[in-house]
């Protein structure tokens, strides 16, 4: 076996960190290319080093066709591992209710395991889960998507957000409205409607989570608990996106439960945000369990997507909001404070209308 | 509401939403359980617990179901939980408080010369001028001088490793400040960026020192408020409290355009300097430097605030929570090697804490420590106690271990007053030691661990020369060696601490006062042999004893006496948090790859003493061969080893390839194929591995080495 074979190229240098990471979800693509690259003579064949065209690769059709038979190993190993987790859930209940966050790491996926723990444990919490997983651009139109359909409460608070960290600014929204829903219910004010939702239609990020920060209460049952499936996920990535997560999990009734799989996901945080923030308890759960969701959006799924996607980049959404503005399908409001307001014009009871027929 | 409503199912379509809401808890949740049966706690009614009286315990009169037992246990479960979660909060909060007042009253020395340094300078500037309000709103300076135009700046040098330390002492600083008169404002690294410039600065001020902030927020708007009688009579105060992660450029521009109006507007900065005093020379122009007086101002070092913390809420019994050596190590290695930040110890203690109370049944106990009659709340919790706990509780390993003597679970409310006395005389020669020890620089945490340490109880005997205790007395030894060499004067002061610490241990307070009242020499002291024995080799036959040999002597007797280690005593589980926290998720990461078969716990993959096998998990397969590489990794030979792997002539569990007769004759590789994608991509999630690029296909970089 050649298994040193790597020597002779690494000498040769490897190309920058940067495009790397944009071929991150390259690997089959890769594969196949080499595929369809195979040279045909010999001639071009490295001694020294093989090539991945030197093998005698499959079909990709063949290859996708195997894909579901491959049968798994050590299934029932797996199943009793995760299985094994359960012992542990009482305690991580008891350390989230210490105003501890739990980062769940180690080999294998755990979404399963949290979401078990979520379901089975935490049924006194309101749980919102969180898929860090997803390529960043399908969130970014996924919120998109969702703002149109709630767009003028959410517009004027998005001015204050980063782009990128539309993820995390739209689940703090719908904290905020949970709490709100439910101080609603407390007063027993009966007529739930959107407009009702108005004081945070003039409110910043940092109003909405001053809001949240004075959400108390002895009463167990209001606390949401934010479950996260890869905070060091494409989605979550990017610096803005981190700040909000820490920034909402300090609030007195939101809970945190993240997994990482990345061993370098510590860079994330400095150590204000993992101390005075987060307030990790790191918890080392392998599962050994094949990452079936995490994968497909890393490579297959990631072009699926994109091409169900409508907008790819702030230049498109811009291009779209010109030609809706260009129709009147939204209008722009200058706000007291100068900045930007877009708003639909029509009665709210047209846009729940409307958004039943979008659903 | 924007995601998907509740009762979201796990399929492959949720799994593309970015977030929905899994489930709603409280009513929303219990009004749907009827329909959720996998919710196990959402259909029983919960018992509300009251925390202050005693728990009561289950009378089990008669006959009752199997059900009803199990109901009850799980009843009693929750029960205990809570009082342990309560006890848990109770706890922390005692020592956070105590925290936080060690921390300020550290501080405090260095809040007033802040305090004091502003009130002359305020003079100072006064001395110069004293313009009248409408003066003060006059939009041109009221005088050239140069000497008119330098702002005073306290530099504080805070010598933390880290900003994170700083984030409450300058938030304390503030507070002390705003409560002894001045105006106050914050200016923050972000404010001061590039990005933001010198007019969100002035917002900032404006907001913080103003009701109504104007449109356009300039030093205009600010004289014309502090020419307002109320706000005339007081200095404005700035703080910076990370000034190396200013831009130069901004607040140098903030400072030209303030210098010009010091006079005016009487406003002072306070600046955070991290690293050291020359930072603000690197990163301010000349010109910008000129126009601050500056003032030196240092805040205790880190050690000196980690020797007061550990007094506080180790060393002394601040609230019956204490921790195992082996923890206790951990913190002080993280501390002193690692991480260097006061944040991280008190937040790894805390986490310490929660596990405890999490993990030991009868932690809710410590919660006697903090009563006043603790022992009737002992008795009252011990008598309460379900049937398994009474088990549990004589069953503790600390007490089964000292079988034939009289410990045993039934007197758990004497064995936890015990350990408390035990404790207390513990805690006193501790500080005994630190204090001589101090003279020798020794930090209190290293003493700590070495007084925490159950095999120094174990090494009873005296050192001999040949004695392996180096080890475990390192710092303890030190401190004697301390003592010998310190001067009469100093070895006198040190003698009345020790009297106070040892106050309540008569037997040793007398030998310290016998000490202090023997007429002595400058040097020397004659005592007898027989009451001062001497224990080195060295001294049989020698009658004449240093001064400083005997108070050496007698707090080696002392320690050998009273430093027992809390792991040493019957039923220290309940107060004492043993288990070690683990770190380092890199490592851990890689380890679960190489060594799956210990997780897995399956038969086959080590049956034949064979490091990689073909049973073994695929991802964990080529994680093995990548540790053969360097740092690229040439897929061609990578797939052919991991090829060579599968299909191994010692394997008996080959993988068949599910492909049809005629595909399978043609094509082997399809089912190895497509196992090495799956496993190399799961490498690229974990984060071991980058991904080839198009310029090089075939090789792909590892990124983390080493175990």
């Amino acid at each position: 076996m050649a298994l040193r074979g790597g020597h002779a190229a690494a000498a040769a240098g490897v190309s920058s960190g940067s495009e790397d990471d944009n071929e991150e979800a390259g690997f089959s693509r890769s594969y196949f290319l080499a595929k369809e690259k195979e040279p045909s003579s010999g001639k071009k064949r490295a001694r020294a080093a093989g090539k991945l065209s030197d093998l005698n690769l499959v079909d990709e059709q063949v290859l996708r066709a195997s894909l579901a038979e491959i049968p798994p190993k050590h299934e029932r190993e797996v199943e009793a591992l995760t299985r094994s987790y359960k012992e542990q859930y009482r305690n991580w209940l008891f350390e989230l209710r210490c105003g501890f966050g739990l980062l769940m790491y180690g080999f294998g996926s755990k979404k399963m395991l949290l979401e078990d723990f979520a379901s089975t444990t935490l049924s006194d919490f309101t749980v919102i889960v969180v898929n860090g997983y997803l390529p960043s651009i399908n969130l970014k139109q996924e919120v998109l998507v969702i703002l149109w359909r709630t767009f003028d409460f959410y517009i004027k608070a998005l001015n204050s957000a980063k782009f990128s960290a539309l993820l995390p600014f739209q689940v703090i929204v719908t904290i905020a409205e949970i709490f709100w829903e439910q101080t609603k219910l407390k007063r027993k004010r009966q007529t739930a409607t959107r407009s009702q939702l108005q004081p945070f239609a003039s409110q910043s990020i940092d109003d909405i989570i001053s809001f949240l920060n004075n959400q108390t209460s002895d009463n167990g049952d209001d606390n949401v608990c934010l479950l996260i499936h890869n905070i060091d996920g494409p989605a979550l990535r990017d610096t803005e996106s981190q700040q909000y997560l820490a920034q909402v999990s300090c609030c007195p009734q939101v809970h945190v439960v993240a997994s990482v799989d990345h061993v370098n996901a510590p860079l994330l945080w400095d150590k204000k945000m993992v101390h005075t923030q987060f307030k990790w308890s790191w918890y080392h759960v392998p599962t050994f369990a094949p990452y079936k969701v995490e994968g497909m959006h890393f490579s297959s799924l990631y072009t699926k997507c994109r091409e169900r996607f409508l907008v790819s980049s702030q230049v498109t959404l811009n291009s779209h909001l010109t030609e809706f503005k260009d129709h009147d399908l939204v209008k722009i409001r200058k706000h007291s404070d100068g900045q930007d307001c877009l708003h639909i014009p029509l009665v709210s009871d047209a846009l729940e209308k409307l958004l039943q027929e979008l659903t | 509401m924007a995601a998907p409503p509740g009762e979201a199912p796990l399929t492959a379509a949720t799994n593309i939403e970015p977030f929905y809401v899994l489930h709603k808890g409280g009513a929303a949740a219990s009004s749907s359980s009827s329909s959720a049966p996998s919710l196990p706690s959402s259909g029983r009614a919960r018992r509300r617990i009251d925390v202050s009286g005693p728990a009561s315990p289950n009378p089990k009169p008669g006959k009752r179901s199997r059900d009803d037992d199990a109901a009850e246990d799980d009843d009693d479960d929750e029960l205990y939980e809570r009082l342990r979660l309560d006890a848990f909060h109770c706890v922390w909060s005692k020592i956070q408080s105590t925290i936080n007042e060690v921390l300020r009253g550290i501080s405090l020395k260095l809040f007033d010369q802040v305090l004091r340094w502003v009130q002359e300078s305020f003079s100072a500037v006064r001395s110069i001028a004293r313009p009248s309000a409408a003066e003060v709103r006059q939009p041109y300076p009221l005088l050239t001088d140069v000497i008119c135009r330098k702002i005073p700046t306290a530099f504080v040098l805070t010598k933390n490793a880290e900003f994170v330390d700083d984030i409450t002492t300058f938030r304390d600083l503030a507070e002390y400040l705003e409560s002894n008169g001045c105006h106050l404002a914050k200016l923050s690294a972000t404010e001061l960026s590039e990005k933001n410039g010198v007019g969100c600065c002035f917002r900032s001020l404006l907001r913080q020192l103003l009701s109504d902030v104007p449109d356009v927020a300039d030093i205009f708007a600010l004289a014309s408020w502090y020419s307002a009688a109320e706000n005339y009579d007081q200095p404005i105060v700035v703080v910076i409290d990370d000034l190396e992660q200013c831009s130069g450029d901004v607040l140098g521009e903030l400072v030209m355009i303030l210098s010009e109006w010091v006079i005016k507007i009487p406003i002072f900065f306070v600046m955070g300097i991290a690293t050291t005093l020359d930072a603000p020379r690197k990163l301010l122009s000349s010109e910008a430097l000129q126009r601050l007086e500056p003032c030196k101002l240092t805040l205790g070092s880190p050690s000196d605030r980690m020797n007061a913390l550990v007094e506080a809420i180790l060393v002394k019994p601040c609230a019956g929570f204490c921790i195992s050596h082996e923890v206790a190590v951990f913190l002080r290695n993280y501390f002193f090697k690692h991480d260097g930040t006061i944040t991280s110890f008190i937040s790894a203690l805390k986490l310490a804490c929660s596990k405890h109370f999490s993990v030991e049944p009868l932690s809710f106990l410590c919660m006697g420590m903090l009563e006043e009659d603790r022992e009737n709340f002992w008795h009252d919790k011990f008598n309460a106690l379900p049937q398994e706990l009474r088990k549990y509780a004589s069953g503790l390993p600390s007490c089964t271990r000292e079988k034939d003597s009289t410990k045993s679970g039934d007197n758990m409310v004497d064995g936890l007053s015990e350990l408390m006395n035990i404790q207390k005389d513990w805690s006193s020669v501790l500080l005994c030691l630190y204090e001589a020890g101090k003279h020798g620089k020794v930090q209190l945490l290293d003493i700590f661990c070495e007084a925490v340490n159950p095999d120094l109880h174990t090494q009873k005997a005296p050192n001999l020369p040949n004695e392996k205790s180096g080890t475990s007395r390192r710092f303890i030894d030190q401190v004697m060696d301390t003592i010998r060499y310190l001067p009469v004067e100093t070895l006198f002061c040190l003698l009345e601490v020790w009297s106070i610490h040892l106050n309540g241990m008569d037997k040793i307070t007398n030998k310290v006062k016998e000490l202090q009242s023997t007429t002595i020499s400058t040097d020397s002291v004659r005592i007898t042999k027989d009451k001062w024995p001497r224990r080195s080799t060295n001294s049989t036959g020698n009658s004449t004893v240093a001064l400083n040999d005997k108070v050496a002597m007698l707090l080696d007797d002392v320690t050998r006496k009273f430093l027992v280690s809390v792991e040493c005593l019957p039923f220290h589980e309940i107060v004492c948090f043993k288990n070690a926290l683990i770190g380092n998720p890199r490592r851990m990461v890689q380890l679960d790859l190489v060594k799956s078969h210990k997780h897995l716990k399956c038969s086959c993959c080590r049956k034949n003493g064979i490091a990689v096998s073909a049973s073994m998990h695929d991802t964990s397969i080529m994680c093995n061969l990548a540790q053969e590489y360097g740092d690229v990794i040439n897929l061609h030979d990578w797939y052919i080893s991991f090829d060579g792997i599968i299909n191994s002539v010692h394997s008996k569990i080959k993988r068949k390839p599910h492909t049809s007769p005629s595909k399978k004759k043609s094509k082997p590789v399809a089912a190895e194929s497509e196992a090495m994608i799956q496993a190399v991509t799961e490498l690229q999630i974990t984060g071991l591995l980058r991904m080839p690029s198009k310029r090089r296909p075939d090789l792909v970089q590892r990124i983390a080495f080493g175990l």
